[in-house]
């Protein structure tokens, strides 16, 4: 079938179709862009100053990587000439121009991605924020391992309604023999048990069981609306027969449904918590065998913790929420244990509320309170000046590292992957002297985290608070359109032959058409890279 | 839109110098957010460096826009099209920026009394 206005413009509205239709689609992608951009606007405007966690600035939190968001600017502008000018070469009738343009447009979305990569694997992988319990935060690389929590199990409680309790998975090697309860029938019912002594077997069961309960939760609720409903009939009738004081009415009772079990080991299994995360130990008793550890999905292990401090190395100290009086004696401190890295931190403080005062004093202000709790002021690096790697030093070593994930590159050059086992040894105890491995102040302070101290603790991904969630989701949406339209393009310059030697211009007006998509794809970084990277 | 060939070679060497002042306006907004000696107002970013560096933005989405575009040259349904666009995302923005202006925000007692335990 032939389809009209592909190649000629319409006589009232003077376009060809497809153009049309493309602004249509770009004036709802602006909008799309726009609810998010005000979802951004909403949540930084919201900050309340003093009490909720800053909004932080672009820069510090990207630091080397703005010169990624800048390359990746570049890239887009060149991309966006190259698109053009692939357009115009369809027009002057030369394809094999056109081609090479338009392949050239499709390398620089895949170096554009590529970076994007790089420095999303940095930020979910290598970077880290531990907030501690006084509010202080310490920015720096976790160890993998240490993500870890051992536990010895001697019993667990999970619920039975939702999805296969978390400590199932952490089990590696020999199922251990367990004897599960469960009770049916409601709080006064029947209880039941089961020995179970592998996998599979519990599996089983826990489908079966599971599926049994929500039945018994269905049915109970059921139950439960009848009898409101019966309630209700009965008070109608008693209110049209006018009898409602003298009538008894009966009231409904809540569904009651157990729906939690308890899974007894034959005897105590020593696993390795993974899916915990940001899980503690809550210790009990001293050889009372009641510490606990809560999963996500709330299936508690009870037992004997073993050692769950967090191994971690600091780069950045952040006092925003630590006043200033008692920052001097943060918990922070004692935490990292290194007093260079304390005097580094105060020597780099020191330089940033001169940098302030400076400001104000030529308007002969004093410096405001917003700005004395500011991120410019309160965070600073852990790391002499003279000791810290120089711009292009610090964004290679970054880029390596967001490349390899977690690696770890060491001064020497060497490096490993950051299992931690190697890491355990160097990692001081509470309070405890620098790790002086490379011999310079500063540097490589690896220390031990006790998780109870542990407020918070993330990756930079779209978990560590609204900035990075809101940086994420519009990011990694403006990136789908990268890819999109990458394909789109690359579709024209590797199947557009057949097309171009039916009729040219139809070509030269598809091309025209992902050309403009192509164009918005790089207005909305335009936008992108400011908000996100410098402001 | 220009439609001839020989049309398209006059706009070439339009498209090479807005292609060069994109990339120059892209240093600019870089240059004023990571040299302090560039940064205007306070230290870190402030509604100063905001208005500038959305500024610089405006003028390289409007050469986008403008020039790659074409609505130099575009045709009214376009501008219609677009018109109503920019109304709905003022409207859109309007609305979050109200929020500056809500006073039950700044009244409510328990956050100033959170603001107090933070007063050095």
């Amino acid at each position: 079938m032939e389809i009209p206005y592909e190649v000629t413009p319409r006589r009232d509205t003077g376009l060809y179709n497809a153009k049309l239709a493309v602004w249509l689609f770009l004036a709802s992608e602006v909008m799309l862009f726009g609810g998010l951009f005000s979802a951004y606007v909403f949540l930084r405007v919201g900050v309340i100053d003093g009490v909720d966690v800053p909004w932080p600035w672009g820069i510090n939190v990207h630091k080397t990587f703005v010169l990624i968001g800048f390359i990746n600017t570049l890239v887009l502008i060149l991309s966006s000439v190259l698109v053009v000018f692939s357009w115009v070469a369809l027009k002057e009738r030369n394809f094999a121009k056109f081609r090479a343009l338009m392949l050239c447009t499709v390398a620089c979305a895949a170096i554009f991605m590529g970076f994007k990569t790089v420095e999303y694997r940095s930020k979910l992988m290598r970077h880290f924020d531990i907030r501690l319990t006084d509010g202080s935060m310490m920015e720096g690389t976790i160890f993998n391992k240490s993500f870890d929590i051992p536990f010895s199990v001697e019993s667990a409680e999970f619920n039975l309604i939702g999805s296969s309790p978390g400590f199932i998975f952490d089990i590696d090697g020999e199922f251990p023999e367990m004897t599960v309860a469960w009770t049916v029938g409601g709080s006064g019912g029947k209880e039941e048990t089961q020995v179970i002594s592998s996998k599979r077997d519990f599996n089983k069961w826990f489908v079966r069981t599971r599926t049994a309960m929500t039945k018994e939760l269905s049915d109970e609720r059921k139950r439960y609306r009848g009898e409101i409903k019966a309630k209700e009939k009965a008070v109608f009738a008693a209110e049209e027969a006018g009898t409602l004081d003298a009538v008894e009415l009966k009231e409904p009772v809540m569904p009651d449904v157990v729906t939690k079990a308890v899974a007894k080991l034959t005897k105590p299994y020593d696993l390795t918590a993974r899916r915990t995360r940001v899980g503690k130990i809550f210790r009990g008793e001293e050889g009372a065998h009641n510490d606990t550890l809560t999963y996500a999905d709330g299936c508690k292990l009870i037992g004997v913790g073993g050692d769950d401090r967090v191994i971690f190395e600091p780069h950045y100290v952040d006092m925003q929420l630590v006043p200033l009086h008692k920052q001097k004696d943060s918990m922070v401190w004692d935490v990292i244990g290194d007093k260079h890295a304390k005097e580094a931190w105060y020597k780099n403080r020191d330089h940033a509320y001169e940098e302030m005062e400076g400001y104000y004093a030529k308007k002969d202000a004093e410096i405001p309170e917003k700005m004395l709790r500011g991120y410019f002021i309160n965070i600073q690096s852990i790391h002499d000046k003279e000791h810290k790697k120089g711009f292009m030093e610090e964004f290679i070593y970054e880029f390596k590292a967001g490349i390899e994930g977690t690696a770890y590159h060491h001064e020497d050059g060497h490096h490993d992957d950051h299992h931690g086992d190697k890491h355990d040894d160097h990692a001081k105890e509470v309070g405890g002297a620098k790790d002086d491995a490379h011999g310079d102040h500063g540097h490589h302070v690896v220390i031990k985290v006790p998780r109870d101290k542990i407020k918070f603790l993330n990756s930079h991904g779209p978990r560590a608070g609204n900035y990075y969630a809101t940086y994420f989701t519009i990011t990694a949406l403006h990136g789908l359109h990268v890819i999109g339209g990458a394909l789109v393009l690359l579709y024209f310059a590797v199947f557009g032959k057949r097309l171009y030697r039916k009729n040219p211009e139809h070509l030269a007006n598809r091309v025209e058409v992902g050309g403009l998509f192509w164009h918005f794809v790089d207005l909305v970084w335009i936008f992108l890279f400011p908000l996100m990277y410098l402001l | 839109m220009a439609g001839s060939p020989e049309e398209m070679a006059k706009h070439k060497r339009l498209y090479l110098i807005v292609g060069i002042w994109l990339g120059v306006f892209s240093c600019v907004a870089i240059s004023l957010g990571v040299f302090p000696i560039l940064d205007v107002g306070p230290p870190g970013a402030t509604w100063e460096d905001i208005v500038i560096g959305l500024g610089v933005s405006g003028i390289k989405a409007g050469l986008v826009s403008w020039i790659y575009m074409h609505l130099n040259h575009e045709k009214g349904l376009v501008y219609k099209t677009l018109v109503f666009t920019i109304i709905f995302f003022a409207a859109l923005m309007g609305l979050t920026l109200f929020t500056l202006f809500d006073p039950i925000k700044e009244s409510y007692p328990t956050i100033q009394t959170l603001r107090g335990l933070l007063t050095r």
